[in-house]
């Protein structure tokens, strides 16, 4: 009875929230109204970033970033702290096979080149710091899923995240001590579409790619001490 | 002379990055990095303070004027609470110099030090998005927090906070993808400007579901499931800084929705009902409690409700007297944590039996918990009973007398309840074998700090409300606010 009920209650709040979104017009051009315009309109001058989300997701909104990065920064610490143990307990997994061995051996470095390309490039074509630093971490999975004795070093782990993330601040006091403010930009936006363009965007998402990168790296290490 | 005000939020995310190879150099600094970097903040918002009470201070980050990128706007509402915040957060961090000592020790002052910082946030800026970013930063550095004993209860009680914690943030994200797609920005002045022309059903949705998200962040009943379990169980600072500074910034949330953003006024009638109704069940549920910090938990609920009510009220002196009753809250209920978790830890057991004569036992301690409870439910001429009677006053002026007596009723409940855990302090005889130490020197700092200020508070109510006055002015008047922001833009 409690059950009907609940499924009940919860079909009413699906269908009142469905029939709402639906009166948001779908598929229909909204951004010629609202910031969206003034950003397609002149985000490529303003920023020199090809990538116009990049260029709304590190410069317009580069604070909301700052936030993301604490955010994922406080899981992993947060996970750190309640997984917390003096003495890690000893993996008991098995080995995977040599196929999978062979081939995690073969695709690693792979992965890796891929996810600093990822970020790397982020300003200028789809990607940037989080989903290279995604893709890094999945390489580091693939190791530890192959290879039982496979081990990182948290310490230096530890420290890229704590660096990368302090390179994230002290750009954007850079940008308040010799621009107008806090993460405003300070460097040359360059030519469009080349590497060293879009003046302190790559940084800041190579930053964050080696903090995600690393903190994911950690987070998975973490729990796979804790399964027996 | 203050700094930029962006560095209120910079600088303790900074430092919290570089804890942990601090915590490698020296374990024993890293205590007293929450110490110096909100008391940096404190620093801050008392000298912004004269300048943010004549017109909002508007800062702009990224050198993209608002509505194009996120700004900081500081009227008098968010420099008082990111004030008050500062200072609930400087005291407690100061409590916590001699409290966490084992490890992981510099996760706890680093999750901590984010907690306060995710608050600030929130109450500074004007970008409702990113008051969601730092929600987050506040909501998970609380979950962490509770379970930080990494003992069964509070496990239970983090989880439970994680799961409705998880639900408000996915209400509140909805409800800004709906505001986002109707108003084209994500600036709280400008969506203030253009709610006007959207479809009222969709504002209407668009409200429901921020008013739920933060209300579970506000303590509003039915939606504080979590409070009571959160409070108690987890370390003492982090129940004082719930207290403090989490409910604070939610209720913050919650006041600049209905009052700046959107302009439905049948949303006050609710929040009215919805403060009476979360008052009188608190009170009630407080009464029941055997456990010390549960009963602490669940008053901490009632006087949230006693907020909501006069927020729900919409007249200026109600405002007031609601800001007066938050600010009260902020001071009394950390410094009645603080007590209560040395008499718990002394006695030996949380339950409020064994509490019996600690007042012959630990004098100074019981004299913190006693003040603060008979400030709390508010004796005159203590800081608690202005903001009660000026609520309750404008209550009845504005003929909801049935209201006001049921607040009246449930004030006497809290009374019953302060004034039963004061006499077994005071009036019982102590029981064989307390193993008494000495209370750290910093935690009784702290709760002088706290009982200083509730005492100056309580005798000299004007000189806190000169400065709740032209806050209370910026919620009921919202034209300033929107006009210093979009001014900014031009």
């Amino acid at each position: 009875m409690r059950k009907a009920i609940a499924v009940l209650f919860l079909g009413f709040i699906g269908y009142y929230l469905l029939s709402t979104f639906l009166l948001v017009p779908f598929g229909v051009v909204r951004v010629l109204e609202g910031v969206g315009l003034k950003y397609l309109q002149d985000g490529l001058q303003q920023t020199g970033a090809a990538n116009l989300v990049t260029s709304i997701v590190v410069n317009y909104r580069g604070f909301d970033t700052l936030g993301e990065v604490t955010v994922l920064f406080l899981a992993a610490t947060g996970m750190g702290a309640l997984l917390y143990s003096k003495r890690p307990t000893e993996r008991a997994r098995q080995n995977a096979s040599i196929i999978v061995k062979t081939g995690a051996r073969i695709l690693f470095p792979l992965i890796i080149i891929l996810g600093a390309y990822v970020f790397i490039h982020g300003h200028l074509t789809p990607g940037g710091g989080f989903q290279g630093g995604a893709i890094i971490a999945s390489g580091f999975l693939l190791m530890f899923m192959s290879y039982r004795t496979y081990h990182v070093n948290h310490v230096i782990l530890s420290r890229v995240e704590s660096s990368a993330g302090s390179v994230f601040v002290i750009i954007g006091l850079l940008g308040l001590a010799y621009g107008s403010s806090f993460l405003a930009n300070i460097l040359p936006l360059g030519t469009v579409n080349t590497l060293f363009s879009a003046g302190v965007i790559p940084l800041i998402y190579v930053a964050v790619g080696f903090k995600v990168g690393a903190e994911l790296t950690a987070l998975l290490d973490t729990m796979l001490q804790t399964v027996k | 002379m203050y700094l930029d005000p962006v560095l209120m939020i910079a600088l303790p995310l900074f430092a919290a990055f570089l804890i942990p190879p601090l915590a490698r150099i020296s374990k024993g600094l890293v205590k007293y990095v929450p110490v110096l970097i909100i008391g940096f903040n404190l620093y801050e918002m008392v000298m912004l303070l004269p300048h943010s009470m004549v017109k909002p201070v508007i800062v702009v980050i990224a050198a993209w004027a608002p509505p194009l990128g996120i700004n900081l706007t500081i009227g008098p509402l968010g420099n008082i609470l990111a004030l008050i915040i500062s200072l609930v957060g400087f005291v407690v961090a100061i409590y916590n110099i001699r409290f966490m000592e084992e490890e992981p020790n510099e996760k706890y002052h680093m999750l901590f030090l984010l907690l306060t910082a995710g608050a600030t946030g929130m109450v500074l800026t004007g970008d409702i998005f990113n008051m969601f970013v730092f929600l987050e930063i506040t909501s998970i550095s609380s979950y962490a927090l509770t379970a930080f004993l990494r003992d069964r209860d509070g496990a239970e009680a983090a989880f439970k906070y994680l799961l409705i914690g998880s639900l408000a943030s996915t209400f509140i994200l909805l409800g800004i993808a709906l505001i986002y797609a109707t108003t084209g920005t994500l600036n709280m002045a400008q969506i203030a400007v253009r709610i006007k022309d959207v479809d009222p059903r969709i504002a209407i949705m668009a409200l429901i579901l921020l008013v739920t998200g933060f209300g579970i962040e506000a303590e509003m009943f039915p939606l504080n499931g979590w409070a009571p379990d959160a409070y108690s169980q987890a370390p003492t600072p982090i129940g004082a800084a719930f207290g403090g500074i989490v409910v604070k910034a939610g209720v913050y949330a919650l006041a600049r929705l209905v009052y700046t953003i959107f302009d439905f006024q049948g949303i006050f009638h609710f929040i009215l009902i919805a403060g009476i109704i979360t008052l009188l069940i608190a009170e009630m549920s407080a009464i029941r409690q055997k456990q010390l910090k549960r009963m602490l938990a669940f008053s901490s609920i009632g006087q949230m409700g006693l907020v909501l009510i006069a927020l729900g009220l919409a007249t200026t002196r109600g405002v007031e007297g609601g800001l007066f009753q938050m600010f009260n809250h902020a001071m009394i209920k950390p410094l009645l944590f603080l007590s209560a978790g040395y008499l718990v830890f002394y006695s030996g057991s949380k339950n409020i039996e064994d509490m019996d004569g600690m007042g012959r036992v630990k004098p100074l301690l019981s004299f913190f918990f006693a003040f603060g409870a008979f400030a709390i439910l508010g004796l005159p001429p203590l800081s608690g009973f202005w903001s009660k009677f000026i609520i309750l006053s404008e209550t009845i002026r504005n003929g909801f007398i049935a209201i006001a007596a049921l607040a009246l009723f449930g004030s006497i409940i809290e009374a019953v309840y302060y004034l039963r855990v004061v006499g077994r302090l005071y009036f019982k005889a102590p029981h064989e074998g307390l193993h008494v130490q000495y209370v750290p020197k910093s935690a009784l700092v702290a709760m002088g700090i706290l009982a200083i200020i509730t005492l100056i508070a309580g005798l000299y109510p004007d000189f806190v409300m000169v400065y709740l006055k032209p806050a209370a002015a910026e919620l009921l008047d919202k034209t300033v606010y929107i006009k210093s922001v979009l001014m900014a833009g031009l």
